[in-house]
């Protein structure tokens, strides 16, 4: 048992120190990798929609091209309308044909101007547009003088113009300049097509490295924080553990704490107990003493009074102050040695003290504070402490009281 | 279940110290500080052992004990005296009218000892 404010036992074994493993950078690094993912997603995001935006503008470009084709195209096939039914107009002369030529006419204008407004933008193009508007204007025009002759019915002037007419080499002319216009911007759409190849195998690319980066970076992620979470699993085991030895051992210290506190208790409850019992003896002796009729001193060996009993007070008037630390001739003196004081050190009393003597049935003389006096018997007993005189216990039995007194 | 003891004294302080040890040792313990108040408790609630102090106020012990021999002639009494019995008086009074006799300037551990040999733990 541990009595309680004893220092701990030196032969126990201290618990060990308690170890943490701590990730503080874990959530530094995830944070940082977070940032490069979506970096990385950001940088992909802002690619592809860059990527988006030329494609976008290149498929306008393509729509371009594809209208211009359609237009030169569209320029040659109906000059050709328009001059075969310019044809059928000098030799019906329906107006009608006419009507249809001139109709056929006024859509090729309207295709070169859309083709002209088309290819603003392509300074080549454009000339190569300017070239073809100037052959078909001269054709339409070379048509409509054929029409006036024909209205004035001038046959013969329509067949000379006929006859003279270049009219195959300035349509072969005109359909060259289609065709070259035509092969110029396939070959632009080619070239373009080309571009558009490479730029999504580049952005398949991109798309590709950075998804595969992320996952990469998620992994890196996963096993940080797996890492981390069993560090803590482990830390939190290792505080359990610790805990519980703590537990046992506060456990174990209260045990002893309540045991001693216990035998305190008991001991607390033994001592009262005894010390209630050295009073009642104390008390219980008091009153044998007090209750004796003869007279008691306790005496030094100087025979100086240290107790006296109520007896002593009745007799001779004398508070126990008033003889308390005094000498016992004051009140007691012995007959056979009237003349020699009880105090001298040659006295029977202080003699029989030394010698560590019982003195029986003395004769003596007991003065009251009046000065009266009393015959009495005295008996003298040494006060032993472990075989050592230390006093004397005088005991005087009272026979008769004088009614004189001194003067 | 635990084993009830009536203590009587008219000192508080003796109840008071034996009722904490006695408690402390596993009794459940009834103070009494008067005859009177003894006998009524012992109609309420009959004790396993009577400790009843021979010096009282206002009664003599052994006459206490034969009113309580009375009611319970079979419930063992145990006699603190203090110093003013004759050890012969003490002697013939045991087995008669007492189970035992124990002075009060024992030790707690005798008189538990008594108790524990008269009514067990």
């Amino acid at each position: 048992m541990i009595p309680i404010g004893a220092k701990a036992d030196p032969g126990r074994t201290p618990p060990p120190p308690l170890q943490l493993p701590v990730k503080d950078n874990t959530l530094r690094r995830v944070s940082v990798i977070f940032l490069v993912i979506f970096g990385v997603l950001a940088g992909v995001a802002i690619y592809a929609v860059k990527t988006i935006n030329r494609a976008q503008v290149s498929s306008d470009w393509v729509n371009q091209t594809h209208e211009i084709i359609l237009e030169v195209d569209g320029v040659l096939s109906t000059l050709r309308a328009g001059e075969g039914a310019m044809r059928t107009y000098l030799l019906t002369g329906d107006r009608r044909d006419l009507a249809a030529a001139r109709e056929a006419f006024a859509v090729t204008t309207e295709h070169v101007e859309i083709a002209k407004a088309l290819t603003r933008s392509d300074e080549n193009a454009h000339a190569q547009v300017l070239r073809l508007e100037d052959l078909a204007n001269r054709r339409i025009e070379w048509s409509e003088r054929l029409a006036e002759l024909r209205e004035g019915d001038d046959a013969a002037a329509v067949q000379e113009a006929l006859r003279t007419d270049a009219g195959v080499d300035a349509l072969g002319e005109i359909r060259r300049a289609v065709e070259r216009l035509r092969e110029e911007q396939m070959a632009l759409l080619a070239g373009r097509d080309r571009e558009s190849y490479l730029q999504a195998q580049k952005t398949r690319w991109i798309v590709g490295t950075g998804v595969g980066l992320n996952f990469l970076l998620f992994a890196a992620v996963t096993w940080l924080l797996r890492d981390d979470l069993a560090a803590r699993r482990r830390a939190a085991e290792a505080l359990r553990a610790a805990n519980e030895q703590l537990d046992a051992k506060v456990r174990e210290r209260t045990t002893e704490l309540a045991a001693s506190n216990e035998q305190l208790t008991m001991e607390n409850l033994e001592r009262r107990w005894t010390n209630q019992a050295l009073e009642h003896q104390l008390r219980y002796n008091q009153l044998i003493v007090d209750s004796v009729y003869d007279l008691v001193f306790v005496l030094t060996k100087a025979l100086n009074v240290t107790r006296i009993n109520p007896a002593v007070v009745h007799l001779t008037g004398w508070e126990a102050k008033d003889l308390l630390g005094g000498p016992l001739q004051r009140v007691v003196r012995l007959e056979e040695n009237a003349e020699e004081p009880v105090l001298s050190p040659a006295g029977p009393i202080a003699q029989a003290l030394r010698d560590g003597r019982e003195l029986r049935e003395r004769a003596a003389v007991v003065e009251d504070r009046r000065g009266r006096t009393v015959s009495a018997k005295v008996t003298l007993f040494p006060l032993r402490d472990r075989d050592k005189v230390v006093g004397g216990i005088l005991i005087v039995h009272a026979a008769s009281v004088s009614q004189e007194g001194k003067a | 279940m635990k084993k009830t003891i009536l203590h009587l004294d008219d000192e508080a302080e003796i109840r008071d110290l034996l009722t904490q040890y006695l408690a402390a040792r596993g009794y459940r313990v009834i103070p009494a500080s008067s005859p009177t108040e003894a006998m009524r408790a012992i109609r309420e609630d009959k004790p396993d052992l009577i400790i009843t102090d021979l010096q009282l106020d206002d009664a003599d012990g052994l006459e206490v004990v034969d009113q309580f021999k009375a009611v319970l002639p079979d419930t063992p009494v145990i006699l603190l005296t203090g110093v003013l019995i004759d050890p012969h008086v003490a002697e013939e009074t045991v087995g008669t009218k007492v189970a035992a006799y124990v002075e009060k300037t024992a030790s707690l551990t005798k008189l538990v000892a008594e108790v524990k040999r008269l009514i067990g733990d």
